[in-house]
């Protein structure tokens, strides 16, 4: 099984189908409608964990059909983590195409911090009290994969798009010549988000000596993810964005790497 | 601080509304008259994302389509009955109408929805707006033959002056 050829198909699809949704319903389709802040399949309403937690902040009330349509994105990231960042969000296809671009031109960043989780949740922390206090959506504002399928929308719909692009614009030029996979890895509000719902059932890569063959310490996984984690190191967690890109590196036999996914 | 623009039927008040709506475009798509457009930068930092209606350009026809697909609540869901909604209100340019002005026209008198109440016709022949029945969906502002409009429709959310 070709983890990454599936993924990338994955990724494609999503990018189709944030044009082919508002195409659809300029055709009269409804069926499916909505951006990935909130989409709808029919009566199923799903809404980025995120923007239902910055509502909680911004209007300090509890709306049911808000809260009823984040369950399905929480149980996704109880049950196998971030999937959503890893295999969904175009910012993160758009981060990895700039990433790739970047390792095929040779830039050198000029700045590597080490990814530190508190600060993440800190800032999340941060954005919704401030979000709070001037009554604004911050995060809607922050989330790039709202921002781009809404753009995608507007390109469709109005023949435009807003300034809101402006901070996808900023992401892959810091990512190309600041700090390797910048928003993804430290900043990402919605990512964050989606960090808080794990449990220690939640699907996990999991290096392992003991089931899959001796690892040679070749490093090959290291050097695959783009988030600069080292899954032989241990300690992969809320980073990881369960992509599959290090057990697809590993170059030991195809059924029994020391590397794997677990639950 | 601009003035509030016109909001899809339904909207919360303005203050709530820019703390509520989250930005995502959906009442947009399900408009079929594509009269909800997103805001954008040009029209207020705070405001940047959220729908707003230019009704001389595309009026809302008040289908009533938008308010149910709300995922926020921004736009109350449970909104049905076309008199019910208060967008904003229209107002007559008296120096400006053709009719006040003494030429035969009756263009936004014909075409608004809630026919006979929310805009008459005086014994002058003169269109008046009902401020307590007009819903403020701007058809009048689109079909009115002035350059610009004489009939305008003050958003609900826009200060008083």
């Amino acid at each position: 099984m070709r983890l990454t050829a599936i993924r990338r198909t994955v990724q494609v699809c999503l990018l189709l189908l944030l044009f082919v949704v508002p195409l659809l319903n300029q055709q009269g389709i409804s069926l499916v409608s909505g951006t990935l802040y909130s989409f709808a399949i029919g009566p199923l309403w799903i809404t980025d964990p995120a923007i239902g937690l910055q509502t909680l902040f911004t209007t300090r009330t509890l709306d049911l059909v808000l809260l009823l349509s984040v369950l399905l994105p929480v149980v996704l990231a109880l049950v196998c983590g971030r999937v959503f960042c890893g295999w969904l969000c175009p910012q993160n296809t758009l981060s990895e195409l700039a990433d790739a671009v970047a390792a095929r031109l040779k830039i050198r960043r000029a700045l590597s911090p080490a990814p530190t989780p508190k600060l993440r949740f800190v800032m999340l922390g941060i954005i919704l009290l401030l979000a709070a206090v001037v009554g604004l959506p911050l995060i809607s504002l922050l989330s790039a994969p709202g921002i781009l399928s809404v753009q995608a929308a507007r390109v469709v719909l109005e023949k435009t798009v807003g300034a809101e692009l402006a901070l996808v614009g900023l992401i892959v030029v810091v990512e190309l010549f600041l700090v390797r996979r910048a928003w993804c890895n430290l900043l990402c509000p919605v990512g964050t988000v989606l960090g808080l719902f794990r449990v220690r059932r939640t699907m996990k890569v999991v290096f392992s000596e003991e089931v899959g063959r001796h690892c040679t310490r070749c490093h090959a996984c290291a050097q695959a993810c783009q988030l600069g984690l080292d899954p032989v190191a241990g300690s992969l967690y809320p980073q990881c964005h369960n992509c599959g890109a290090c057990i697809e590196a590993c170059k030991i036999d195809l059924i029994r790497k020391p590397l794997f996914f677990q639950f | 601080m601009a003035d509030a623009p016109l909001r899809p039927p339904g909207a919360l008040p303005e203050e709530q509304f820019l703390a509520t709506c989250i930005r995502c475009g959906k009442c947009a798509q399900a408009c079929p008259f594509r009269a909800i457009v997103q805001a954008d930068l040009f029209d207020g930092l705070r405001g940047m994302g959220t729908p707003v209606i230019r009704a001389r350009q595309a009026p809302c026809y008040l289908c009533l389509k938008c308010p149910p697909v709300c995922p926020s609540g921004a736009l109350q869901r449970n909104l049905k009955e076309k008199e019910q909604v208060r967008m904003g209100t229209a107002r007559i340019d008296t120096k400006r109408c053709l009719a006040w002005q003494g030429t035969l026209c009756r263009s936004c008198y014909d075409d608004c929805p809630i026919f006979d109440i929310a805009i008459r016709m005086d014994d002058m022949l003169q269109p008046v707006v009902e401020p307590k029945h007009c819903v403020g969906c701007g058809i009048c502002e689109r079909v009115c033959p002035a350059e610009p409009a004489a009939i305008t429709v003050w958003a609900s959310g826009r200060q008083k002056r």
